[in-house]
């Protein structure tokens, strides 16, 4: 009978339909198209980007003899990927060796000089030429230079924290070639007290020569004056007074050679 | 020792002033009992006073001892020179008694031995605030004035860069500034100091002050100081002349000079001065403070100049400065050098002794744990035997 076959099927369907429900997952021809993690999309069947595997270095692919210079034109955090180097930067711990370069801190913090190979300054110069005149052909030797241009070269080798790598004192300069302007400098600019041509001296010089003039000594020369102890040890009084400063001991010292001077008892 | 004071305050607010003097009166007696306890009633007096009251006379038997200067001096000499506290102990007292010290001794010792033919020497008084620099430059002035020398003395050199009203253009040369008040206030000091030389000394040469007046050559400088203090407006140059007229003269040996000034760091300072457009004004371009710098030049002979440099009173100088470079600058170091640099400092223990025992003798410590032992080191903690510190605690005594 076949109504009677009907519903068996019927019955029998669903049940079918439930197994093929169930060996529809397990064969592919019958479902929609889903994206195997094998193809570039990169997204999972739960809506998460997938990450990417890591690619292998960049040193990897370095070749020996590479033009480095474009590897680190400029002056650029170190990149443990794009240096071949087996650097290892660290304090290591107990049985261990320092830290290797990928993921290191300590390498990213100090200054690296990867931008400033002899090749990459080679380069520097071979451009720059074009803008820079003769080297002057009289200042052919190491002591010419050092005659002419003498500079002083500072060194500090010290340790000192601060916000910035640099001393500050490298931006200065000295050339002792006395320039033009120098010769302008005044009493005022002087770091320290001379005592030759100063007030202190005209001073004293006619004082004293008053005084030789009450005597009716006239006789001695201002040279002469100046020359003697009594002078010198107020001279070197008066030096260090004004380059000390006022304390007990200046200030006795120069009472004493005052009154040595002016014949007080 | 803070509660006791504050009782002793108000204790002495009720006390009206006759009654004060009633227990002055009574000194003596109860003087004599008080002591009689512990020390012999004639040592106090032995070791604060001395009566020797000739400066010149002075020697270091007479360390730490006061001297008295009569009244006739004081309106004469002192009529201006003395420090304000202690004219009102002067009052208060109706004595003037002064210590000897060892930096005016030293001084002394100097000014007797002066070669007049020399030039004139500078000394300079440096210390700490309240040492004693002022009083000790009187000290030299009264030895001066005594051995009858012509006293040039300024009171307070800062008195006259700061708080001056009325500046006016100076007549005699326009770059300048006058200051007519204040210098007529200044000579009739000088008048009354030197009324005896006034007569003697005569101008060199003849001085126009307008179309109307003028003084001739040969007239004695009383009238140039008369001119000064009637005509107030040529006052400043009234003393411009004497000064000139003064450091003239004094080589010749009719007379002797001494100059004191009392904060000569302020000739070399900075004004609080300003001009109309609010500009400042530079020391030297008042007149008196330029002819004054002429005066402590030692380009002159016949005399001495005695010179104190303070912080007090001084302007734009920090508190605590108190030695020679730091108040003159370099500028004033260089015209005031060479110099011989006299420090006051503190009072020695005999001294601090002899302060007490004057005052005790005076009555001024009223306070009746002021004569004892842990008294007098209370003061001396307190005070760190510094004389103008003592004075300013013994009078809340």
């Amino acid at each position: 009978m076949a109504a009677a076959r009907l519903p068996a099927s019927l019955v029998l369907q669903p049940r079918a339909r439930t197994l093929r429900a169930f060996s529809t997952s397990v064969s592919p021809a019958t479902r929609s198209p889903r994206p195997s993690p094998s193809t570039t999309e990169r997204t999972s069947r739960y809506g998460r980007p997938l990450r990417r595997k890591a690619l292998p270095p960049r040193t990897e692919k370095m070749a020996v003899d590479q033009d480095w210079p474009s590897v680190y034109p400029v002056a650029a955090p170190f990149k443990p990927s794009a240096v071949p180097l087996p650097v290892r930067m660290g304090y290591p711990v107990k049985r261990g060796v320092p830290m290797a370069k990928e993921g290191n801190l300590e390498l990213l913090k100090i200054p690296n000089f990867l931008h400033l190979t002899p090749v990459a300054i080679k380069k520097h110069c071979e451009a720059l030429k074009d803008f820079c005149t003769e080297w002057p052909a009289a200042l052919d030797s190491d002591e010419k230079c050092r005659k002419h241009f003498p500079i002083e070269i500072d060194t500090a080798g010290y340790v000192s924290a601060g916000p910035s790598i640099r001393n500050p004192k490298a931006r200065v300069v000295t050339l002792r070639k006395t320039e033009e302007w120098e010769k302008t400098k005044t009493e005022a600019d002087m770091e320290e007290y001379v005592w030759k041509d100063s007030s202190s001296e005209k001073n004293i010089l006619e004082t004293l020569l008053q005084i030789k003039a009450a005597e009716k000594n006239l006789e001695l020369s201002k040279e002469e004056l100046l020359g003697t102890e009594e002078v010198e040890e107020y001279r070197k009084s008066v030096v260090s007074l004004k380059n000390e400063g006022d304390n007990e001991n200046t200030l006795s010292q120069y009472k004493e050679s005052v009154k040595r001077l002016l014949n007080l008892t | 020792m803070l509660k006791g004071m504050t009782r002793l305050i108000s204790s002495v607010h009720k006390l009206d002033p006759g009654r004060f003097l009633h227990i002055g009166t009574q000194a003596p007696q109860c003087l004599a009992a008080h002591l009689d306890n512990q020390v012999a009633t004639e040592s106090p007096r032995a070791i604060s006073r001395t009566s020797e009251n000739d400066p010149a006379k002075h020697g270091e038997q007479h360390e730490g001892q006061h001297y008295n200067i009569s009244f006739q001096d004081l309106k004469t000499v002192f009529s201006h020179g003395l420090p304000p506290r202690f004219v009102m102990q002067v009052k208060t007292f109706n004595e003037a008694c002064l210590m000897v010290r060892r930096p005016a001794l030293e001084l002394l010792h100097y000014l007797k031995n002066t070669n007049f033919a020399h030039p004139a020497v500078r000394y300079v008084f440096y210390g700490e605030k309240g040492t004693g620099k002022t009083l000790s430059l009187c000290h030299s002035i009264h030895f001066c004035a005594k051995q009858d020398w012509l006293i040039l003395h300024i009171p307070d050199a800062h008195l006259w860069v700061k708080n001056c009203r009325d500046l006016l253009q100076s007549t005699y040369n326009k770059q300048r500034f006058d200051q007519p008040l204040e210098a007529s206030t200044w000579l009739k000091n000088f008048k009354t100091a030197n009324e005896h030389f006034l007569s003697q000394i005569k101008v060199q040469e003849k001085y126009v002050w307008n179309k109307r007046e003028s003084t001739e050559k040969g007239s004695p400088l009383g009238e140039v100081v008369e001119q000064g203090i009637m005509r107030v407006r040529n006052a400043t140059d009234a003393v411009g002349i004497v000064l000139k007229e003064l450091k003239r003269q004094s080589s010749s040996g009719i007379f002797r000079l001494l100059v004191a000034v009392d904060g000569v760091n302020a000739l070399w300072g900075r004004t609080t001065l300003k001009r109309e457009d609010k500009s400042p004004i530079a020391p030297e371009e008042l007149a008196f403070i330029y002819n004054l710098r002429k005066m402590v030049k030692n380009d002159w002979q016949g005399g001495a100049i005695v010179l104190t440099v303070s912080q007090t009173g001084s302007l734009f100088k920090p508190r605590k400065a108190y030695l020679p470079q730091e108040l003159l600058g370099k500028e004033g170091f260089d015209a005031l050098d060479p110099f011989i640099p006299i420090l006051v400092s503190n009072y020695n223990p005999k001294e601090f002794e002899s302060c007490i025992h004057y005052y005790l003798e005076n009555n001024w410590l009223q306070h009746e744990k002021a004569h004892t032992e842990e008294g007098k080191k209370e003061l001396l903690f307190l005070s760190n035997r510094n004389p103008g510190q003592l004075e300013r605690l013994c009078a809340y005594l």
